[in-house]
């Protein structure tokens, strides 16, 4: 209990400092909302509408720092996100939702199959260490996981959108479907996500396969292995049980951050396949100066990285009897 | 509206992949109305699927294709005029006030007639609502009133014409019935479903793609002939160009490296035209000493090689601009040939050098010279980094001017920090262009008219070099109160003096439009022997005279 109390405060602490980090570095960038937006517009509006635009955002007529900071904490705690001003007029809270459930989708199933995937054939090749699996496998996805992002996906758009045409290289789904839940649109999503997923997949395995499989081999020279194979057992057993549990706790807390990440999305991906995620809207909100765009997404970044590590933390605490004790 | 804005290596893989693809899959129909049409321009984001006119983010998809001008005035024509909601307009002789008459049958697609009340009212919320008037036109105008039963009467605090291009062309008309039971502050509204007297209504819109119908009780009989319009959010440069090589968009407004193998090559049915409209210019402070010496203006002017820049650092998709400050070839016209040849500005580092020492000027043992008063002529010149066709310019303008003997140090800074520095004085040179407008006047008064302009460390709107000279201030405004062409062209003739005698702003290369355009199942597109409009999809109202000239082939 002291353990779970520690951990809840600490939370807090570090949600605090994060949201003060998040209020004060948007602000020490030159420039404002309005000028960012001219930016956008380069050689399409004239200098007049600047004045338009100052009038709308209200940047010259602001309160003091210190007053926005109490209020940016008040509205931040009661879930008043505030108004985007790179997709002006809309809510933030709209503009992520709009994004959110794609980014979700992608990037959260697939690190969860990279994770899964990754961490059973790190199991399996810890455990027949030299044979087929471990030759083959392991090295090559450690090659395709120093490989940039990009670069597989441009690779994946050249072979199976250009020359083969079987899969589509951009968006979502087709610009002439309407968002729906039906088969024929579900089916159009899932062949768009097969090439971005695929990207993804590709180039983060690698990490899951390496650790596991070396924490794999540290943990299969204890003792407490040994005995169990002198015991007798399956060897099933003695690898998932005995190996694999153990072998599995550092990567928890390394599976919950990349769980919690999964909110920032993949930047790269979402450029290079044009896919309407959040990752791309994290980036366009720091050009942009779009304080609450920005503010909203690295809160919901912050928090969903703390509670994956509370929820890695109790897992843990679960798993293995040591953490407790020591609480 | 981004340029080159793209990692190098996406770029060439990319070409790489275009290089293998084979053309288009479509089938051609025949039908006369019918067909789809997507646009490649790249949005930099998702859709907000708002259409408010009066937000700067949403006027490109909403004026023309939905909301519409009074009248359409062609930047390509040297603003020629077509009649559009309003049917006839009407200067009074002192210019002081301007009649519109309103089209009879024109109806909102919600099937209430479009009036005279409308355009009142569209102009009465702009004055009540100073965000919403994006181009400053209740700066000059003092009334918008209703007269007889389709009349619109504007009286101005001073002649106005050039003030007509704002007006009757960057303004959207909108439905006093839907408008004025807006609560709140009109500039917020998102107008999701926007009621307008448009070729196109929106159905639907995703944050990926908005989809625009045919209206079909479009007031132009049998108009438009493209049954429906994709406009995509293409968050970045090389998946839009992908489309547009492949065929799946078939009319692009951005640019693309290596344009002849990248997209030409892959069709014969893939075109391009990139007309130029503005000039890319450099402005230097005439505010920071030794640069308020013409001289120095001038010794720079004539040590730019503008053709190697255009040849090296643009690919030659933007030409070489001239002193004269009018763009050629669109505004030939406006050209005053003998002064611009008398001038010459062409090429020539002795000439350069020739003024500065004729002027004082002394050459130091590093090569740079020095000003009568102990000042080297060393300058920073500050620039848009994500810009890289722009670096490239200046990288090359920087060497030309290291052989005359001026310094020139770059700057490439983030846009809005650029904008900054740009707006409020704070740089010695500065790489960069105005928005222009439908006849070459429109530059040289944002160039050059004392009231665009501020102190240092003030906001100037449009006159960054701060130039100011009472002479010029009386004929940009004595354009502004004459109809008469041959006066017009009179006025500008001697403003292309005042650039080649003052230099207060050195063109380098000429800003285009990017425009490709694919005719395999589409016919009617702009081109150079027919430029009908302003050929970007991002020009507006000009996209809409686009789309009611293309039909399905």
């Amino acid at each position: 209990m002291r353990f779970l109390l520690r951990r809840l405060g600490f939370f807090v602490l570090t949600l605090w400092a994060a949201l003060t980090l998040n209020f004060v570095i948007p602000r020490m960038m030159p420039g404002n909302p309005a000028l960012a937006m001219m930016a956008r517009f380069h050689g399409r509006v004239s200098g007049n509408v600047l004045a338009a635009l100052e009038a709308e955002f209200g940047v010259n007529t602001k309160a003091s720092l210190w007053d926005q900071y109490w209020q940016y904490l008040g509205n931040t705690l009661t879930g008043h996100l505030g108004v985007s001003t790179t997709y002006f007029p809309q809510p933030v809270t709209d503009v992520i939702r709009n994004g959110l459930p794609w980014t979700l989708g992608l990037v959260g199933i697939t690190t969860v199959l990279a994770f899964v995937l990754g961490s059973l054939v790190g199991v399996v090749g810890g455990w027949r260490r030299g044979g087929k699996l471990d030759s083959i496998l392991t090295p090559v996805f450690i090659v395709t996981s120093s490989v940039p992002y990009f670069w597989v996906g441009l690779m994946g758009i050249l072979l199976f959108s250009v020359i083969l045409s079987w899969l589509p290289s951009d968006f979502a789904y087709d610009n002439e479907l309407v968002p729906e839940l039906s088969w024929p649109f579900i089916a159009n999503v899932l062949q768009h996500s097969i090439l971005p997923a695929a990207t993804i997949l590709i180039t983060s395995i690698g990490t899951w396969i390496l650790t596991m499989r070396n924490n794999m081999v540290t943990v299969l020279a204890e003792d407490y292995v040994r005995m169990g194979r002198a015991k007798g057992l399956s060897s099933r057993r003695v690898m998932v049980d005995y190996a694999a549990r153990n072998a599995m706790l550092p990567n928890l807390t390394g599976f919950a951050m990349s769980l919690g990440f999964v909110v920032s999305g993949a930047i790269l991906v979402e450029y290079v396949f044009d896919y309407p995620g959040i990752g791309f809207m994290l980036l366009q909100a720091a050009e942009n100066e779009d304080f609450a765009l920005m503010q909203a997404l690295f809160l919901l970044i912050t928090v969903a990285v703390l509670l994956a590590v509370l929820a890695a933390d109790v897992l843990t605490a679960v798993l293995d009897p040591r953490t407790r004790t020591q609480g | 509206m981004n340029r080159i804005r793209v990692l190098a290596v996406a770029a060439a893989v990319l070409a790489l992949a275009a290089a293998c693809s084979s053309s288009g899959t479509n089938t051609s129909t025949s039908s006369k109305v019918g067909g789809v049409l997507t646009i490649s321009n790249e949005s930099g984001g998702l859709w907000t699927c708002g259409f408010n006119p009066f937000n700067p983010s949403d006027t490109t998809l909403s004026i023309g294709t939905v909301y519409e001008p009074l009248v359409f005035v062609n930047a390509l024509k040297s603003g020629a005029t077509t009649p559009w909601l309003a049917s006839k307009y009407q200067w009074a002789p002192d210019n002081r006030s301007l009649t519109f008459t309103i089209r009879d049958g024109v109806k909102w697609t919600d099937g209430q007639p479009m009036t005279a009340d409308d355009v009142v009212f569209t102009f009465q919320l702009m004055k009540a609502h100073s965000a919403l008037d994006l181009n400053a036109v209740w700066s000059v105008l003092t009334g918008v009133t209703k007269q007889g039963s389709n009349q619109v009467v504007m009286t101005f605090n001073g002649p106005a014409v050039p003030y007509f291009y704002y007006i009757a062309d960057q303004v959207g008309i909108v439905p006093q019935h839907v408008w004025s039971k807006i609560t709140g502050d009109p500039g917020a509204y998102v107008d999701a479903s926007p009621v307008g007297t448009g070729p196109y209504t929106v159905s639907p819109c995703t944050p990926q793609n908005i989809t625009y119908v045919r209206n079909p009780h479009y007031w132009q009989p049998g108009l438009p002939k493209i049954a429906k319009v994709l406009y995509p959010a293409y968050t970045s440069n090389d998946p839009a160009n992908l489309d547009l090589a492949t065929g799946k968009a078939q009319w692009g407004s951005q640019f693309i490296p290596d344009i002849n193998s990248f997209y030409s090559s892959k069709s014969p049915d893939h075109h391009y035209w990139f007309p130029p409209l503005t000039n890319v210019s450099i402005f230097p402070n005439l505010k920071v000493a030794p640069l308020d010496d013409k001289v120095v203006r001038q010794a720079i002017a004539y040590g730019i090689n503008r053709d190697q820049v255009s040849k090296v650092a643009e690919y030659g998709y933007e030409p070489p601009a001239n002193q004269s400050g009018i763009v050629t070839p669109t505004y030939q016209s406006w050209l005053d040939q003998g002064q611009a040849s008398t001038a010459g500005y062409t090429y020539n580092v002795a000439k350069a050098q020739s003024l500065l020492q004729g002027a004082g000027y002394t050459k130091g043992s590093d090569g740079i010279y020095v000003s009568p008063a102990g000042k080297r002529l060393s300058f920073s010149i500050i620039n848009i980094g994500d810009y890289s066709d722009w670096v490239a310019s200046v990288r090359e303008v920087t060497n030309n001017l290291k052989a005359v003997g001026i310094e020139l140090k770059a700057e490439n800074l983030s846009s809005d920090d650029y904008d900054n520095r740009l707006y409020n004085g704070k740089f010695d040179l500065a790489y960069g262009a105005e928005t222009g407008g439908p006849t070459p006047y429109y530059e040289f008064r944002q160039w050059l008219y004392s009231k665009n302009g501020a102190p240092i460390g003030q906001q100037a709107s449009t006159n960054w070099e701060r130039y100011s000279a009472p002479g010029t201030d009386q004929l940009l405004e004595q354009y502004g109160g004459t109809t008469d062409p041959k006066t017009q062209k009179q006025i500008m003739n001697q403003l292309q003096t005042v650039m080649l005698n003052d230099v207060p702003v050195i063109p380098v290369t000429e800003g285009v439009d990017w425009y490709q355009y694919n005719t395999q199942n589409i016919s009617g597109w702009v081109t150079q022997n027919d430029p009908f409009a302003q050929p970007a999809a991002f020009a507006v109202p000009d996209i809409e005279v686009m789309l009611l000239h293309l039909q399905p082939k």
